[in-house]
């Protein structure tokens, strides 16, 4: 079983308020299309595979608010050793939102390896709270605790995506991050 | 030019204010990074490669925090793509305190040299990375110092340590 990724990005968009939201690789073309936030952060040619090792920074640093990631599994595999730091030093407001779509969808669909296993191997790396939800009905159950109980929760989300993907906005990265730090009062 | 102390050092990085080291141990790194464990008002966090360290200390200064990263050369290769993206793009001032690896080799004339040694302070210049040295207990103000111009350029900066710390 897999979601359409726009129909679980409406769904946690719909069901966000003050949570940082990182996105990278095509969750960054299409996060836009249902979220206009200034806690919106677009981490898209910031550093291969490293989006949730900045959210973990981000967490860390702000541990009052909710910091969620939606990364790739191509993106995961890139940094793997990224589990095993979440798993030593996540902290309770860190929840990691994996687009598991089996393929490099950014560079034009290669697959990936095709036995991996990521719940698995999160579980592995020390990472306590790791769940795969499969369907829509699930995962709109599941969100709301997603949002407000403590983690860190790494959830693996099998996705499609059958709709037509934006162009790639190469905005300015030092203006991400003054924006960012803006929306967290720090600026 | 024997090393700068780790008790020092860790005085001097207290002193600047860093509230997070993001450290991945090395041998010559090895005293400094338990001084700083055994320090309580700074917190360490060791990742198990560097440009995922430099990735977590660019989200902990978006945060608020004011992180410095401890690496070696060799992982400061490993890193490019990190430090191009999570400091250098997005102008994001964190202090690199790197191992030069192969400097003490080539400084006693051994043979061979190491080849992490002829690449690091070109690679440091092909970033644009401003740097200094830190040899000796002498030289620990370069700490401050490039810890200032990270953060009045709003740019990665960074010392480069030429032997292993001393208790």
């Amino acid at each position: 079983m897999s979601m359409e990724r726009l129909d679980v990005f409406r769904a946690l968009a719909a069901r966000r308020t003050a949570e940082v939201v990182i996105t990278t690789m095509t969750a960054t073309l299409q996060w836009p299309l249902v979220s206009s936030h200034d806690l919106d952060f677009d981490f898209l040619a910031f550093g291969m595979g490293h989006a949730s090792d900045f959210g973990l920074g981000l967490a860390l640093a702000r541990p009052e608010r909710k910091v969620v990631v939606l990364k790739g599994d191509g993106g995961l595999l890139m940094s793997l050793g990224s589990l095993v730091t979440m798993g030593r030093y996540g902290p309770p407001n860190l929840l990691v939102l994996l687009l598991e779509n089996r393929s490099y969808e950014m560079t034009g669909g290669q697959p990936l390896a095709p036995k991996v296993d990521f719940v698995a191997i999160a579980r592995g790396a020390g990472v306590d709270k790791v769940e795969r939800i499969d369907d829509m009905t699930a995962f709109e159950e599941e969100l709301p605790s997603l949002l407000t109980e403590p983690g860190p929760h790494f959830v693996v989300l099998p996705v499609t995506n059958s709709e037509p993907l934006p162009p790639v906005a190469h905005t300015d990265h030092a203006e991400r991050v003054v924006r960012l730090r803006r929306g967290l009062g720090l600026e | 030019m024997n090393g700068a102390s780790a008790a020092r050092t860790v005085a001097v990085i207290e002193d600047l204010g860093f509230t997070d080291v993001v450290s991945i141990p090395d041998g010559e790194s090895r005293h400094l990074h338990q001084a700083l464990l055994d320090t309580p008002d700074i917190e360490v966090y060791s990742p198990t490669r560097e440009g995922e360290g430099i990735a977590l200390a660019a989200g902990l200064w978006v945060g608020g925090r004011k992180p410095l990263v401890i690496l070696q050369n060799t992982g400061l290769m490993e890193a490019g793509d990190a430090l191009r993206g999570c400091g250098i793009g997005p102008s994001i001032p964190l202090l690199l305190l790197v191992g030069w690896r192969g400097y003490p080799g080539a400084m006693a004339g051994t043979s061979p040299v190491d080849s992490a040694y002829p690449y690091t302070e070109p690679l440091l210049r092909a970033w644009e990375l401003p740097h200094r040295r830190l040899l000796s207990d002498d030289d620990l103000g370069v700490i401050g110092e490039m810890a200032a111009v990270a953060e009045g350029t709003s740019k990665p900066a960074a010392v480069v340590y030429g032997y292993g710390f001393t208790p």
